[in-house]
């Protein structure tokens, strides 16, 4: 019962969280708005005692891809205004019935296909089967990926410091 | 929902919440005490017993803070985003209440109750990071949502600051889970019954890389810049007064005792300590009493290093986190990983299911291996320390002051 009544608490916020990320028009509102549907699924994650993907939700999620999109809207300007300048949209109706004919003809059947867990449990790979998993089958997927990141951050830091000139005057 | 359920719930939070709270104003006195000794000042003194001329050494002075802070005008600027400047203070204390949950503390109210946990988790190491990253979230949103200069510069700072000394706290807290091969507090707590993980050379770099990135990710001095007074008047919290600057303040020192509280839980035994044996009834409080100290331990040396220390600059904290502390940790961890395979002897897999696991490694092998392993190690950890200075500032020595004749 407890957990019922958890699940449609978290359910609202995470479904009126999403839905102010998309409409808000202050784009700093519209983060915030979307972390908080964030946390809301990583709640659904504990209520389903994956906690590990849990706390991973936070840690990437809220954390990470939050503070990201938070460093990228205050380089860019003028945020809070309203403006004026709102994105006229077209063609919105055609947008909803392609929404509703994918929902009813891919999610749907898919959904009632499924059978439901009736109580959560355990999942049972735990954090500790996780790593040890990570580390026999997987280690060199897992260091071709490290690597690949690795690359990335570096090549970022490359691509931000630009073509800088050769001669510039360092202070001694 | 039953009764049972909602009496569980009730004891595993309200302690926390009433005894955190009481300890930081205890801590702000304490602090202002200890700074005004180390500036050769008295501090409060003045504030007792109200009526009366008892000072009790200014122990009345949290009281009056506090209501002081509750009658004051609430100001938000004009321009300010009135409902972010609303949520900021309360969104800084939400992670810091929630992440002491997480801290293997228990309350042994009654004789025959089972010790309670607010959370008990697998993995409650991660979540600790997890949850208590958000709390940059609400720096910035404070920073951005005061339409101010300096506040938008604190919270930048602030958010800079913590995600980078974020990765040498982790990476020092990774040390301490390969030594105990979990990730849940309790276990990591179990497995030091008989030695501390600060008493390894491992460890207790990890230690030291772990309390300097705490201090940073509190935002203490002397890596206080996001709220720096001398430049940038009071950072993220200049817009704030009455009450929400309550809130901020309590917000930070909750989560300077929940990151003191992971540094014991992590290093230094948690709630382990001599003491138990002496009265059946005071024996389970043993473990808490031990607990808090210790954090109250730390605490006494955030302030004695708030006292000493001048601050950094921006460029010299961004340096030390990304060129020092972060090198020196991966470091840290391959010599762990070396040390550790070197004690297992191959048989690691099959320790790690022991309680004592360490401990018993350490028993069973041969004195001078762990001589050279532990020397070894410390020297290695040494040089690279200096050697990562030395790199970082190049030509650095002891400056020569010339003072007036």
């Amino acid at each position: 019962m407890s957990l019922q009544i958890t699940f449609w608490i978290l359910a609202t916020v995470a479904v009126s969280g999403a839905l102010l990320a998309v409409r808000l028009r202050n784009l700093i509102h519209g983060v915030f708005s979307l972390m908080i549907f964030f946390g809301a699924l990583a709640g659904m994650f504990l209520l389903l005692m994956a906690e590990f993907i849990a706390a991973v939700q936070i840690l990437v999620y809220i954390g990470a891809v939050g503070i990201l999109l938070l460093f990228a809207i205050m380089l860019t300007e003028r945020v809070a205004e309203d403006g004026g300048r709102r994105i006229s949209s077209r063609g919105s109706f055609w947008g909803m019935a392609a929404a509703i004919a994918v929902f009813v003809a891919l999610l749907l059947p898919a959904i009632r296909q499924t059978d439901l867990p009736k109580t959560a449990q355990t999942v049972q790979p735990s954090v500790e089967k996780l790593g040890q998993q990570l580390m026999d089958p997987y280690v060199v997927t897992l260091e071709v990926m490290a690597l690949l990141l690795t690359a990335a951050l570096i090549g970022a830091v490359a691509v931000s410091q630009g073509g800088k000139p050769k001669n510039e005057d360092e202070p001694k | 929902m039953s009764f049972e359920l909602i009496k569980d719930i009730l004891l595993a939070t309200v302690p926390l919440l009433v005894i955190f709270p009481s300890l930081f104003a205890f801590t702000t006195w304490m602090e202002r005490k200890a700074l005004a000794r180390i500036q050769n000042r008295i501090g409060p003194n003045k504030t007792g017993i109200p009526c009366t001329r008892i000072g009790l050494f200014g122990l009345g002075q949290p009281a009056a803070d506090g209501i002081k802070m509750i009658f004051k005008e609430d100001i938000v600027p004009r321009g300010a985003d009135r409902l972010f400047h609303l949520l900021a203070p309360i969104l800084a204390l939400i992670p810091a209440m929630l992440i002491l949950c997480f801290l293997p503390l228990e309350f042994p109210w009654t004789k025959s109750m089972q010790p309670i946990h607010a959370f008990l988790l697998d993995s409650a190491v991660i979540f600790f990071f997890a949850i208590s990253g958000l709390a940059t979230l609400a720096i910035f949103m404070a920073g951005w949502a005061s339409r101010n200069k300096y506040s938008l510069l604190g919270g930048m700072r602030a958010v800079a600051q913590m995600v980078s000394y974020e990765i040498p706290l982790v990476l020092s807290a990774v040390v301490v889970v390969m030594g105990a091969g979990s990730l849940s507090a309790e276990k990591i707590v179990q497995e030091q019954n008989f030695l501390w993980f600060v008493f390894t050379p491992w460890g207790f770099a990890a230690f030291v890389i772990f309390f300097i990135a705490a201090l940073a990710e509190t935002n203490r001095s002397p890596f206080d810049l996001p709220e720096a007074e001398s430049e940038l008047v009071a950072g993220y919290f200049t817009e704030y007064s009455g009450f929400k600057f309550a809130l901020f303040f309590l917000g930070e020192y909750i989560a300077m005792f929940a990151i003191s509280g992971l540094a014991v839980v992590l290093f230094l035994g948690g709630g382990n300590g001599p003491g138990a044996g002496l009265h059946p009834l005071l024996d389970p409080w043993v473990p808490v009493v031990w607990f808090i100290a210790k954090i109250f331990g730390l605490i006494a040396l955030m302030i004695w290093l708030r006292g000493t220390l001048p601050r950094l600059r921006v460029d010299q904290l961004m340096a030390f986190a990304w060129k020092f502390l972060m090198p020196l940790s991966i470091l840290n961890i391959l010599i762990t990983g070396a040390a550790l395979h070197l004690l297992a002897d191959g048989r690691l897999e099959a320790l790690t299911r022991r309680p004592n696991h360490l401990y018993k490694m350490i028993e069973g092998a041969n004195p001078a291996m762990i001589g050279v392993l532990w020397i070894g190690s410390f020297l290695i950890l040494y040089a690279a320390a200096c050697g990562l200075d030395n790199l970082n500032r190049p030509g650095a020595k002891p400056r020569n002051y010339k003072y007036a004749e």
